[in-house]
């Protein structure tokens, strides 16, 4: 059977509450785990093909030009070269964004960022295709590229439609017995998931299979076959273990384009393999942001005037820009209200979603506003922060659906210790080291996004689950093998979850941590179809119906599952936002603690220690959850300490293309971390009462180490990522 | 058929493996994952920088058959004979149970999107080899060289210390000494050569042999824990053959400590050298704990960090605070310089055609002199450094009669400080000369501005770290504690 729910209504009762199998929000493992851990889970690259070739992406090595010529005679001499595959109009200038249901812009004769793919080498070996990529001849004709985000800045376009007002900004500002105008910058990023975009182009009978690295499988089917003129149905992607993502993997890239059109090609499987360099280059990556905030309070603290407005960099015709604000718009109030963002044109790599678009960044300027705020007016941050929590949206006056920020706050503050702070900055000395304390709040908006997935019921008391949803690393698997033992009472072990594969039903595909509760929910109507179907099997009323250990109870009366089913039961559910996302501000929310020590002599920066409160609903997993919650804080500490991805002002490349120079945290950046969930609900949200959590750990953390620097040397710096260096020559006397 | 005295010859998991012919540039991660399809070791930066590509490699040492981790990645095959290459897939047999290294990080969730996992897996089975029960500082220490973007580290760390099982079970370490035995059968008595003009791997027979491969070979690369040139070939696509390996042969593993000098053959890599330097001028420990990670520590070699030259290599600033020579070696000849010497500019080192490192000599810390060593990164771990200072002072009476301080990341080579060793001299071991010393310094070095760090950082910062040597010898500083859970 096929059922489908639209969030119009909330949910009044959600069957995990009722079930009793004790088997969601328990730390259960992670049922692929034992594939992982003994190296036999399969990535995309690594499926065995009879005839595989090996492609290898030629790369430009320019910012802005024109390629005259691609002479492939000058390699296909060499020892196992197959052929260059140049097909200049197909090869994608750049990837796509997420969910978009068209090819990203493609063409790559004009060259629009150094790095830029511009050809294949297809070769026996890889061996051979890498060596033929190094050595081929390029004929290009240089142009002047526009690569000085500074000299640029003031060209800056406002984005369609991202002008939100209310009020008279000036005039609060002018009447606020407390103000801050400064700007933040954050630099460009790059998600560094481990796995290098990688896949496998395999063309037979008319039909094109990818086995790629993707996070949002069913869009990207419709960008590939797009690309290259192929109906949808001609296009299947596999991607059943992702080595990470973080938005890296929303929309198609390179390497697939090039891939599949070397395999319609020479009709044979051929495999290409971005080199981490390339990755960092020609992929996508944060955009470098600069963002004005302002900030107008009474004497009492309260916000009266709230602007935040911000410049990022893209591509010409590419119209995403990091949606810094997006948080701000609805944590905290003030009358006056001012957002907006500016695009600047400039030659360099794409910018796209990475893991918490918008807040991400736009929190460490956020939350460092809040953190001078209440300085200036003599209060304490949480104080400071507990006094503005609105209580309707302050623009549009909707409700919060579900909000537990008041007591992330407070219950954090006491379990960190935070009335011990001295407020006073370089009050603190241990040996070498200046210690200080900081906090943030945390918020990030929770998404519903369209989803199916196909649960099978056999008599023998096993299910099998399908969707397209991709596991990247969040947990995927686990969970919703959990939320179907739950609603059909059976063990974890009897049920087996299919992911990954655009035969199965679409999904929302994984990112902005809508995810699991989007798939989740197709998945909890797909069960509860199951049980209706079962409980009119028995006659009795769905309500009545206990499924426990593979047995069908109601009353005192108890059935094998075998005796009840003739055959096995199919059903499909899908889930669609609807009114309630119009009807209420929808969000997770936290806040984050902070201890570091600045070294006095070498301005080195230490995280002591960190512990985060969230709360986001229904916690399905505690052990994948507090995993994600872990992850995002890893990356606001990298954010605010170490990223920072460099672009050679001469000819936008980007200097640091590897994991050397690119500083992702390593283990002894990172200290014991703590991570507590509130309990909550969200009926709003979705039959799960589950919000997203992927990112909601990364939004305000780097804002925290930054006031616990603040803090512990009495240096604030606004420009991200705080290195040794910006920090020495302000630190008061060793 | 293989001619089995011309061959690299090693042991992979259980298979023996005799390769007469490969190219002389391969790296162990291809060879694993094209050649042989073993997919579980991963490639997530073919640089050494992630270890996602940790295998283990067994080798003969005086102490017997010792396990290491190292990056596959950036390792060669030709390096490989007489070894025991261990990958993920020797754990455990598909659908049997886990390895209890497996397990601990199944149990605790130290796996997400299980990239970066087999590297992590193998790094930990390296730890609990040799200790089952390792601190929090020591599994740290272990996974400097891995790097994971999902979990956030807490929950492998916590793994690390969970894992049950006594190492005595494990197979490798049950058969420690028939996996010797078999490995001591395919140690080479011959120089072994495997290719022809470029594409050539050389695998010389002992010191004299490779004196004499050398010289036969002058344009030859010299390859020794392949930290540095691996990086050549897998990052800058550079034509370096043919190859002559040095880190297999016995005598350049020694290690003497004799006569207040401590004598490390070029081979010895970092993990050997801690245990006789490090033990012996404990100043270094700091220092030596942040060069790369396990893996590079265990392939590197402080040879190889000298011949390199680079201006920001760890090992020679301290060196040439301690009075360190170098002895170089063609064919029969030997002449040895103070390592400071060795230094000429960028790129460029005192060392003619067909010459070689064949040892270093570092003289131990006179007792009563004071040693400090700082390096200064922009990430905690496995990274290079923005600069390294050195210093090394003898107060006699309260009075300075000896300074030697040398930096990295300040000048074109590692270099001494002679202004500020001058300013120190003959005047009172106060904070008042520390300060006046200070603006020697931009006498000694106009450092530059790059990535890594600004010049006027790099100037501030060592007469920071001269005020912070100062503060030490005076038992003011303290390390940073971290809390741990
Ligand atoms: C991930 C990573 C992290 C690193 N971190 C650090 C760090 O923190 N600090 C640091 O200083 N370095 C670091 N390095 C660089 C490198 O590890 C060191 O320079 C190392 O000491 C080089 O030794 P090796 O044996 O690997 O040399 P190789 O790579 O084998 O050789 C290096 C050079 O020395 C020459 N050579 C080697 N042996 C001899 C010999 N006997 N005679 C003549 N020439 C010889 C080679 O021909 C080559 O020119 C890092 C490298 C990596 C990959
Ligand atoms: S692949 Fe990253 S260290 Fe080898
Ligand atoms: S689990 Fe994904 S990188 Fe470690």
């Amino acid at each position: 059977m096929d059922v489908s729910l639209k969030m119009d209504e909330p949910v009044a009762e959600s069957l995990l509450d009722t079930t009793n199998q004790n088997i969601v929000s328990q730390p259960v493992d992670r049922v692929e785990g034992p594939l992982k851990v003994s190296g036999t889970a399969r990535y995309s690259a690594e499926y065995k093909f009879p005839g595989l070739l090996h492609g290898v992406l030629v790369s430009a090595p320019m910012g802005k030009g024109r390629i005259l010529k691609i002479d492939a005679g000058s390699i296909e001499k060499l020892p196992g070269i197959v052929t260059v595959i140049t097909d200049y109009d197909t090869f994608l200038r750049n990837p796509a964004q997420g969910q978009d249901e068209e090819a990203p812009e493609q063409g790559v004769r004009d060259v629009s960022y150094f790095g830029q793919p511009v050809a294949l080498v297809v070769g026996e070996s890889f061996e051979a295709a890498r060596h033929g990529a190094q050595r081929i001849a390029l004929d290009m004709r240089p142009d002047e590229g526009r690569f000085d985000f500074a000299a640029r800045k003031h060209m800056a376009e406002p984005k369609k439609r991202s002008r939100k007002a209310q009020g008279d900004l000036d005039a609060a500002l002018a009447a606020a017995h407390a103000t801050i105008d400064a700007i933040w910058t954050t630099p460009s990023q790059t998600s560094a998931a481990m796995e290098p975009h990688a896949g496998i182009a395999v063309w037979e009978d008319n039909k094109l299979t990818l086995y790629g690295s993707y996070q949002m499988l069913a869009s990207d089917r419709l960008q590939l076959a797009d690309a290259l003129g192929l109906k949808p149905e001609q296009v299947r992607i596999v991607a059943r273990y992702v080595g990470g993502g973080f938005g890296g993997k929303l929309g198609i890239s390179a390497e697939s384009v090039a891939a599949a059109v070397a395999a319609m090609r020479l009709n044979r499987p051929v495999r290409v393999v971005m080199t981490r360099q390339q990755v960092t280059e020609a992929t996508v990556r944060r955009s470098n942001t600069e963002q004005r905030i302002r900030l107008g309070a009474d004497a009492e603290g309260r916000l009266t005037a709230v602007a935040h407005e911000t410049i990022t960099a893209n591509l010409d015709r590419s119209s995403f820009s990091e949606p810094a604000s997006a948080s701000t718009q609805f944590l905290y109030g003030g009358q006056a209200r001012l957002f907006l963002n500016s695009i600047v044109r400039m030659d360099q790599l794409l910018s796209a979603s990475m893991r918490a678009p918008g807040e991400a960044v736009g929190m460490l300027a956020l939350e460092c506003a809040m953190d001078e705020l209440a300085e200036t007016l003599g209060m304490d941050p949480v104080a400071l922060r507990l006094r503005n929590i609105p209580a309707r949206h302050p623009m549009d006056g909707l409700p919060f659906s579900s909000r537990s920020l008041a007591e992330c706050l407070e219950i954090g503050a006491r379990d960190f210790g935070w009335s011990d702070r001295d407020p006073r900055p370089a009050q603190r000395r241990e040996g070498d080291w200046w210690i200080g304390v900081g906090m943030a709040a945390a918020a990030r908006s929770n998404m519903l996004i369209k989803s199916s997935a196909r649960v099978m019921l056999a008599p023998d008391g096993t299910a099998v689950v399908e969707t397209d949803l991709t596991d990247i690393g969040t947990g995927s698997y686990t969970i919703l093998a959990q939320i179907t033992a739950e609603l059909l009472g059976l063990p974890v072990s009897s049920v087996e979850v299919r992911l990954g594969d655009t035969d199965f039903p679409p999904s929302s595909g994984s990112g902005g941590s809508f995810g699991a509760a989007s798939a989740g929910s197709s998945v909890y109507l797909a069960c509860e179809s199951l049980r209706q179907e079962i409980a009119e099997k028995l006659g009795i009323a769905p309500k009545d119906l206990v499924l426990t250990e593979g047995m069908a109870r109601h009353g005192n009366v108890s059935r094998p599952l075998h005796e009840i089913l003739s055959g096995p039961l199919t059903a499909i559910g899908t889930i669609e936002p609807g009114e309630m996302e119009e009807k209420f501000v929808q969000a997770g929310f936290g806040a984050h603690f902070c201890e570091v020590g600045v070294n006095a002599h070498s301005g080195e920066v230490r995280v002591r220690r960190m512990e985060s409160t969230f709360a986001a609903g229904r916690i399905l997993n505690e052990k994948t959850a507090t995993s994600q919650c872990l992850g995002g804080m890893v990356f606001g500490i990298g954010a605010a300490l170490t990223e920072d991805l460099m672009h050679d002002p001469r000819n936008g490349a980007i200097v640091n293309h590897d994991l050397a120079e690119y500083h992702v945290p390593v283990n002894a950046d990172i200290p014991a971390l703590k991570v507590r969930f509130l309990e909550e609900r969200d009926e709003k949200a979705n039959p799960l009462f589950a919000k997203g959590i992927g990112e909601l750990g990364i939004s305000g953390a780097g804002a925290a180490v930054a006031n616990a620097i603040y803090n512990a040397c009495g240096v604030r710096v606004r420009d991200y990522p705080i290195t040794l260096d910006k920090l020495i020559e302000k630190l008061p006397p060793a | 058929m293989t001619d089995p005295a011309n061959a690299i010859r090693f042991i992979l998991n259980d298979a023996e493996i005799a390769l007469d012919t490969l190219p002389a540039t391969q790296t162990l991660l291809d060879f694993l994952r094209l050649d042989r399809r073993l997919r579980g070791t991963k490639e997530g930066c073919a640089e050494g920088d992630c270890g996602a590509c940790t295998v283990l490699v067994g080798r003969l040492t005086e102490a017997g058959l010792v396990y290491e981790p190292v990056n596959a990645c950036i390792r060669f095959t030709g390096s490989l004979n007489a070894t025991h290459v261990v990958t993920i897939e020797h754990l455990s047999v598909p659908n049997g149970p886990l390895h209890p290294v497996q397990q601990a990080m199944v149990d605790h969730h130290g796996s997400q999107c299980g990239f970066c996992t087999p590297g992590f897996v193998m790094a930990l089975y390296a730890l609990w080899m040799g200790t089952p029960q390792p601190s929090r500082t020591e599994v740290e220490k272990a996974l400097q060289g891995n790097l994971c973007r999902c979990t956030g580290y807490a929950p492998i760390i916590r793994a690390a210390q969970a894992v049950a099982g006594e190492p005595g079970a494990d197979p490798l370490v049950a058969h420690r000494q028939a996996m010797a035995d078999r490995l001591a059968g395919l140690r080479n008595t011959d120089r072994i050569e495997v290719g022809s003009g470029k594409d050539r791997v050389i695998v010389p027979a002992s010191v004299d042999d490779l004196a004499d491969a050398y010289a036969e070979n002058p344009g030859a690369t010299i390859v020794a824990g392949a930290t540095d040139v691996g990086l050549w070939v897998t990052k800058f696509m550079r034509d370096i053959g043919p190859l002559i390996f040095v880190s297999h042969l016995p005598e350049l593993h020694r290690v003497s400590d004799a006569d207040g000098v401590v004598t490390l053959g070029a081979a010895v890599s970092y993990r050997e050298a801690e245990a006789a330097l490090v033990a012996r001028i404990p100043a270094l420990s700091g220092l030596w704990n942040r060069i790369g990670g396990e893996q590079v520590r265990a392939m590197g070699t402080v040879g190889g960090n000298i011949a390199n030259g680079s201006p920001i290599g760890d090992t020679p600033p301290p060196l040439i605070a301690l009075g360190a020579t170098v002895t170089l070696r063609r064919g029969q000849e030997r002449r040895t310089l103070p390592l400071e010497d060795f230094f000429i500019a960028y790129g460029k080192q005192d060392r003619q055609q067909g010459e070689f490192v064949e040892s270093v000599a570092v003289p131990h810390l006179p007792t009563g002199e004071h040693l400090g060593c700082y390096k200064i990164a922009k990430r905690r771990e496995e990274d290079i450094s923005s600069l390294l200072g050195a210093f090394r002072v003898k107060v006699e009476a309260g009075t300075v009669t000896s300074a030697r301080i040398a930096f990295g990341g300040m000048a074109a080579t590692p270099k001494r400080a002679k202004a500020v060793e001058a300013a120190l001299v003959g005047q009172p071991w106060s904070e008042a000369t520390v300060l006046a010393a200070l603006p020697a310094f931009a006498e000694d070095f106009q450092p530059i501005t790059d990535m890594r760090a600004s010049a006027a950082y790099r100037l501030l910062v060592a007469q920071n770290l001269l005020r912070r040597f100062f503060a030490e010898t005076q038992g003011r500083a303290e390390r940073l504690v971290r809390q741990v859970a």
